[in-house]
């Protein structure tokens, strides 16, 4: 059934070096949580499980050939957005958004979904266009309609990470799909002209974030805590880190939410400049290993495809550590293969499927 | 058509991605900022967050006697406290702890309702009341071992033991001199605390074993202590005095075997004892030597040649004009040898015997005895007596202290001074800390006799115990001092009390008796001094009584051979000490 040439052109190393992370996140994991025990299962062996569901999304995944996706983009892209509304209707709410749906016992953050459709809906309109010279910029109607309804519906809830993640990806897509520079131009000072309405529709915590992240001691009990307790774990590791376990900071929870969006400062921490420089490198080994899959894809739906993959787990990657490390805001921006979490482990492990998909079939 | 379409990916591509890169480098750069450039300075800031310096005390060390009998010890003790963010009823346990804790309920119950996280309810309390709050297994009661001194012997050596307060630090005696050794070094712990301000102590710390202060031997015997004190207040009761004092040396070395005071105290219930009898009058209270004084007059002109014990005065029937004042004797004498006046105690006699000697010589005699400075005892608060400068001292001066009036002296400064007599003329370091032994009872310090002075001569020496033995023998002032067995040397005193500022209070006394036995080859010096004793007044009649029951028993107790050669039976010796 499964053609020989697809195992042949497995490609082990993507799968090797995901698993590599996978497994560095759970061992980080294993000590994030180590201190304090809530529920009955502990929060690395959750994890564990998302994995095993994400990597069982993988193999589903791989038995799919990725061009048929491309007739089903639109339709997946559809009901992710309803997913966002129903969220916004029916969803549970958690720390002050509303981000989840509830199905069954379990809950789904369908934001996380949105990702993957989005990079779908984009490839396909890109791939079905072909512009020598490159986009103009009102020709981009479509592509900006496809990412405004989410991103609106993502800042409902409210949820600024993701929907900075939705605009990244995009500006990404755009860029590699050629646009003209004239428009390129335009659309940057449009983006700047556009900040201050932005900023009115911002909620007052989002407001507040930023204003903390310019200035975090200026409010050191509140907003800017996270970002002065994340400098001084990831500071406090010095050159060789803690060591496992033993970090302080995060082992004394000083510093909140470091299972999920700090999770690196734990890692910082415990294992030091020197585990830092090796998380770094691994990603990107990733980013570059994923941007010769785009590369040597022949068709363009498959290129656009994987470097949108590419770019959403770089983007990650970059947000999320420049934020533990105090150079951006805090956004709710999770590190792929080191956060905690389900919905968003599972898109990783579905990028990442695709990512397989797209070049155990670069030859057929 | 291919080709430039290609291109242009491959160009795309490798743009973003060293944009990528360029941005993994900048956060890359960050990281080594934070993590290298500026790691000693977050360090601290985390180490302020988490860390918390908590000082350990040590459990303090044991104060033995001499023999090892424990006299001052720490044990641990049981004290209950309430957290009350636990307590689910607080109405509930605080009706049911009332009646144990003997608190009222009111007050429980606002300690149980309010936001503190820990409160004492009772501290260092008895086993059988931690049961029963235990029996009522109240969540969010709780219990903790603590550190509690106890003397077990009470009263004994009290004075010289001393005391200490709740938090374990030492407020008087030994405690308090040695209380560095004793407490040992308080060790300060880093504690980590968590975000919540909970504490956690670090895991491989071990309380018990690390911490617990240095130990004290002391050259006090129980049993000569105790002797001591038992016939100290025997002869203050007696005699309906105000206090007392009792010291037993070992001339030969220094040690101070016994120091004893009346009133006593008990350290395990200082509430209960009156402020003034907290004072060690063996080292802080001076009074005016009298006759006991005449003894370092004697040595001193013997040394110094100037009589012989021969020699006669005229001793002027009891009464002499001197320097236009009357100098009285007890009983009229006529001419005296130098032997009988010190036999007799002669006033006149001595002042006769003051002026051959004179000023300068006397003054440097009684200086070299170690009168008007410290002994240097290893306790804080030693007075140091009054020897005026002899530039000072007038014909009548010289005269008043020939026999003990117009200077004053500490007993331990008399019975260290009498025992230089005792010992053939060394003036020795008195001392109360024999050793000091670890926390596993190494001996870290021994204390070895010390030297400070040779002041007579062997001969002089001797030649003063002979004229003391004379003291105590029939027709002497001291015959209730008499031992059956043994031969005393000692000296009577009766001084009056200087009141307030200047001038004697009339019927004020401080009745003595110091001596030293067997005489020929002393073992003891001891000095027994009573404070204002109503009725008879003198020395040998009020103190010496109590030297010759505090000699006896303790001679038996050392099995000190008698002057026939022969030793106590043994079945005697442990009477005596059995009868404690």
């Amino acid at each position: 059934m499964i053609d020989r040439r697809l195992i042949t052109n497995f490609d082990w190393t993507l799968l090797g070096s995901t698993l590599l992370l996978t497994s560095l996140g759970v061992l980080n994991l294993y000590s994030a949580s180590y201190s304090f025990s809530s529920g009955s299962t502990p929060v690395f062996l959750k994890q564990v499980y998302y994995i095993l569901m994400g990597l069982t999304a993988i193999l589903g995944i791989l038995q799919i050939d990725y061009k048929k996706l491309e007739r089903y983009a639109y339709w997946i892209y559809g009901f992710s957005v309803l997913l966002l509304v129903a969220v916004l209707v029916v969803g549970k709410t958690g720390g002050g958004a509303r981000r989840w749906i509830g199905i069954g016992g379990l809950t789904y953050q369908p934001s996380e979904l949105m990702k993957l459709s989005l990079i779908l809906a984009l490839a396909k309109y890109f791939h079905n266009r072909n512009n020598i010279g490159g986009y103009q910029l009102r020709e981009l109607g479509i592509p900006f309609l496809l990412v405004g309804v989410p991103t609106i519906l993502i800042m409902k809830q409210p949820d600024l990470g993701t929907a900075l993640i939705l605009l990244s990806l995009f500006v990404t897509i755009v860029f590699f799909a050629r646009v003209r520079l004239k428009s390129l131009i335009i659309a940057g000072v449009l983006a700047a002209g556009s900040a201050p309405v932005l900023w009115h529709f911002m909620k007052d915590y989002q407001k507040k974030r930023l204003l903390t992240f310019l200035n975090p001691e200026f409010d050191a009990l509140g907003s800017g805590y996270h970002i002065i307790q994340s400098k001084i774990a990831v500071g406090s590791g010095k050159v060789l880190g803690k060591g496992f376990l033993s970090g302080t900071q995060s082992q004394l929870q000083f510093l909140p939410e470091h299972h999920t969006d700090f999770i690196f400062s734990v890692l910082a921490e415990e294992w030091g400049f020197m585990g830092s420089m090796v998380v770094v490198l691994g990603f990107l080994f990733l980013v570059l290993w994923g941007a010769s899959i785009s590369k040597e894809c022949k068709d363009k739906f498959g290129t656009l495809l994987s470097f949108g993959i590419v770019a959403m787990i770089a983007w990650h990657f970059l947000i999320n550590i420049g934020m533990v490390v105090g150079l951006l805001p805090v956004v709710g921006v999770p590190l792929p293969f080191f956060s905690y979490g389900g919905s968003f482990v599972i898109t990783v492990m579905m990028g990442i499927g695709l990512l397989l998909n797209i070049r155990m079939r670069r030859f057929m | 058509m291919k080709k430039p379409k290609e291109k242009w990916i491959r160009f795309r591509i490798t743009t973003i991605l060293v944009f990528f890169c360029l941005l993994a480098f900048v956060v890359a750069g960050r990281a080594f900022q934070l993590q290298v450039l500026k790691r000693d300075q977050l360090c601290k800031l985390a180490e302020r967050q988490y860390k918390n310096k908590i000082p350990l005390v040590p459990k303090r060390g044991t104060i033995y006697s001499k023999g090892y009998e424990e006299l001052a010890v720490t044990v641990e003790v049981d004290s209950v406290y309430a957290e009350p963010d636990e307590i689910e009823d607080p109405k509930f346990a605080a009706k049911r702890l009332a009646p144990i804790l003997s608190v009222s309920r009111k007050k429980l119950e606002d300690h149980f309702s309010s936001s503190k996280s820990f409160v004492w309810l009772a501290r260092k309390v008895s086993p059988s009341l931690i049961e029963r709050v235990k029996s009522l297994d109240i969540q969010g009661i709780g219990f903790v071992k603590e550190n509690r001194r106890f003397y077990p012997n009470a009263e004994l050596a009290s004075h010289v033991v001393g005391f200490s307060g709740i938090d374990g630090s030492g407020l008087g005696g030994i405690e308090l001199a040695q209380d560095a050794q004793i407490k040992g070094k308080v060790e300060f712990v880093r504690a980590e605390r968590d975000a919540l301000g909970k504490r956690t102590l670090p895991k491989d710390f071990g309380f018990e074993d690390s911490l617990t202060g240095n130990s004290i031997v002391l050259t006090i015997d129980k049993t000569i202590q105790y002797t001591a004190e038992k016939e100290l207040a025997n002869a203050v009761k007696k005699s309906g005095a105000k206090g007392g004092t009792a010291i037993v040396m070992d001339p030969k070395t220094g040690e101070v075997l016994a120091m004893a005071n009346y009133p006593q105290f008990n350290p395990n219930d200082l509430s209960s004892s009156p402020q003034i009898a907290l004072k060690n009058k063996a080292i802080v209270d001076t009074y005016e030597p009298g006759s006991t004084f005449k003894v370092f007059l004697l040595a001193a002109a013997l040394e110094e040649g100037v009589v012989k014990p021969g020699d006669k005065f005229n001793c002027e029937n009891g009464s002499m004009e001197f320097a236009g004042k009357v100098i009285h004797d007890t009983h009229k004498h006529g001419t005296l040898t130098v032997r009988e006046i010190m036999k007799v105690s002669s006033n006149i006699g001595s002042v006769k015997i003051a002026a051959k000697l004179g000023k300068e010589r006397y003054h440097d005699y009684l200086t070299s005895f170690g009168f008007g400075s410290p002994t240097g005892i290893e306790l804080k608060g030693e007075g140091s007596g009054i020897l005026r400068s002899m530039k000072t001292w007038s014909k009548l001066e010289l005269a008043n202290i020939s026999f003990g009036q117009g200077v004053s002296v500490t007993p331990l400064q008399l019975a260290t001074a009498f025992s230089a007599i005792a010992n053939g003329g060394y003036l020795m370091k008195p001392y109360l800390i024999k050793d000091i032994l670890d926390k596993d009872g190494k001996v870290i310090k021994r204390n070895q006799p010390q030297i400070v002075k040779k002041i007579i001569s062997g001969e002089t020496a001797s030649k003063v115990t002979e004229m003391l033995r004379d003291a105590v023998a029939e027709g002497g002032t001291g015959t209730a001092a008499a031992l059956a067995g043994y031969d005393v040397a000692g000296k009577t005193g009766t001084s009056q009390k200087v009141s307030g500022g200047r001038g004697y209070a009339g019927n004020k006394h401080v009745a003595s008796f110091i001596g030293f036995v067997p005489a020929r080859s002393p073992e003891l010096v001891v000095l027994v001094a009573i404070d204002e004793p109503e009725g008879i007044q003198y020395g040998g009649v009020v103190a010496a009584p109590a030297f010759k029951a505090i000699a006896e028993s303790s001679l038996r107790y050392l099995n000190t051979p008698d002057k026939n050669g022969g030793e106590i039976p043994a079945g005697e010796a442990m009477k005596v000490a059995k009868a404690e």
